[in-house]
């Protein structure tokens, strides 16, 4: 989808339903909002909706920076102190790998 | 333990056809007959703009099949990558789906070429019920039917095909995963594939996602089909892609006039379009309608995917974990399962004369559908699977492919209609994989041995 084609309500309603949509747990759909509305919000010559895209693309961006902050944290602790967990950390696990740890 | 078998697999139509406008190439005829007379600047213009309409026709030619080789080439190599490195894809467990009962772990060679056979006609007998059943509900206009199978269908691929991938690829690199991770990671793979080919999406994005749903069905089609099996349903499906595209009485062609007539669009489509297909993938299509955009219209099909479900064989006592009950579910809760092959192409009649189109010509290009794509992975994964040359047998399936891709693309610009799409690769594909696999190999063994370089 092209978003030259496309008429700037349009595209505001679009960012504005992938900036909600991202509240389900989908911080990917929130980096996709910021690559792809990036230009139009920021780098385009100034039109009526720029305003408010700017606002979704920039929030977008802040949750995504919270999900990989979050992520980040959860994936270090759980790879550096799954051996010592224990039971607690085979239950955790999807995939347990092979040899000592 | 063995891994569970995957359910359903959707497809996609395939098929090759073209967006350009028609420009008949008219040949540089003008000229010779002049005979004895000086040409007078008119004629030499005339020419010159005939050049030039050649010139577009040809430049939209090559630069359209660059940009479909780039993805072609890509499922490939994802689909070679997975093969050679993770294991399982590869690894015979002993389940086979329910379309190919017969095993092929028999005592004679006979025996093994009989089942062959018996397991390539049941897959190619549902196939083709597939596509009628496909054309009935089409004509029946039951759209909502074939929305929600083609919905379902992706979903199931998305997110159960790809978390099983993923589990593969972590069990591969010894990596410890847990389940909240997976779970996002999944979650967030799957919504956004959702969004990005049913909706709309950035248009990377969605041709990315229809390159690695097809390398993930080509990868159950790899682990699932014994090998006489997939080689004989190879060749079996090009010629009914031939066909089903191209016969009169095709059913593949009957849809596609049927969605001329009606002068609609078919369904939303699982085509993969080398450029930007937002006249398909619009949910509004009372946009203002140019020319172009009307016919472009009924040009984007693809026909549903289909949803085979691979439930293993009843009586195989290793049914990785799904009993019969749950089996029958499914079954109930997708529909009859469907065929692969319906997926592919459409056949569809360019107008004569086309006004151009004002939008830029990056709007228009050539569209290929999954399905093709899915076989010619499938293709080449198998030869990097069982080839007992390396690299050599690969490479040389791969270029077959290539090649005959852009035969079918130079053909399409020749008729410009919808043409199927495998016959040619396939054809290609697999007389070069037997003709390396049986010549090339004890030839270059037999150089190597001698110590003789050519």
């Amino acid at each position: 989808m092209n978003l030259e084609r496309l008429p700037n309500e349009e595209k505001l309603g679009l960012c504005r339903k992938y900036y909600l949509c991202g509240f389900a747990c989908l911080p990917f759909l929130w980096l996709v909002n910021v690559v792809w509305f990036f230009r139009e919000a920021f780098r385009k010559p100034a039109y009526t909706e720029q305003t408010q895209m700017k606002t979704y693309v920039k929030r977008s961006a802040l949750g995504l920076l919270f999900w990989f902050t979050v992520l980040t944290t959860w994936i270090t602790i759980f790879q550096h102190f799954r051996a010592q967990w224990g039971a607690v950390g085979d239950y955790l696990s999807f995939t347990i790998p092979l040899g000592t740890p | 333990g063995s891994s569970s078998s995957p359910r359903a697999h959707p497809e996609t139509t395939g098929g090759v056809w073209d967006e350009t406008p028609v420009q008949r190439s008219r040949g540089n005829d003008s000229s010779p007959e002049q005979n004895g007379q000086a040409p007078t600047a008119h004629p030499q213009v005339v020419e010159n703009e005939e050049d030039e309409d050649e010139e577009m026709t040809l430049k939209y030619g090559a630069k359209h099949v660059i940009m479909l080789f780039v993805p072609v080439t890509l499922c490939m190599v994802v689909v070679v990558a997975t093969i050679k490195s993770v294991g399982f894809y590869t690894k015979n467990d002993g389940q086979r789906l329910i379309y190919t009962p017969f095993p092929e772990e028999t005592d004679t060679v006979a025996q093994r070429a009989v089942n062959s056979i018996l397991n390539a006609t049941i897959m190619i007998t549902v196939i083709i019920v597939m596509t009628l059943v496909l054309v009935l509900l089409y004509k029946y206009r039951c759209y909502k039917v074939i929305q929600g199978w083609l919905f379902l269908s992706s979903l199931l691929l998305l997110f159960f095909f790809s978390y099983i991938y993923l589990k593969e690829v972590f069990k591969t690199y010894n990596v410890a995963m847990d389940y909240f991770t997976l779970a996002i990671i999944v979650w967030n793979f799957g919504v956004v594939g959702m969004m990005c080919i049913h909706w709309k999406g950035p248009l990377r994005l969605q041709q990315a996602y229809l390159i690695m749903i097809s390398a993930l069905m080509a990868l159950v089609f790899i682990k699932y089909l014994p090998e006489w099996t997939a080689w004989l349903i190879l060749a079996v499906i090009s010629v009914y892609d031939l066909l089903a595209v191209l016969c009169p009485k095709g059913p593949l062609r009957i849809l596609v006039e049927t969605a001329q007539e009606r002068n609609e669009p078919i369904f939303p489509a699982l085509i993969y379009s080398s450029t930007m297909v937002w006249l398909v993938n619009m949910a509004d299509i009372e946009r203002p309608n140019r020319n172009s955009a009307e016919v472009g219209l009924p040009q984007q099909n693809t026909h549903g995917e289909a949803v085979a479900s691979p439930a293993p064989a009843s009586p195989s006592p290793d049914d990785g974990g799904f009993t019969s009950t749950w089996i029958n579910q499914q079954q109930h809760q997708l529909g009859p399962l469907q065929s692969t092959e319906e997926t592919r192409r459409e056949i569809q009649q360019m107008p004569s004369a086309r006004p151009p189109v004002e939008d830029d010509d990056e709007e228009r290009g050539v569209k290929l559908g999954l399905g093709d794509f899915i076989f010619y992975s499938m293709l080449v994964g198998k030869a990097s699977a069982t080839a007992s040359e390396d690299w050599n047998t690969t490479l040389a399936c791969f270029v077959a492919i290539l090649i005959g891709l852009c035969l079918t693309l130079l053909l399409l610009a020749i008729f410009k209609k919808a043409l199927p799409a495998l016959p040619i690769s396939i054809f290609f594909g697999l007389v070069f994989y037997f003709a390396t696999d049986n010549l090339v190999r004890p030839f270059m063994d037999k150089l190597a041995l001698h110590q003789f370089y050519v």
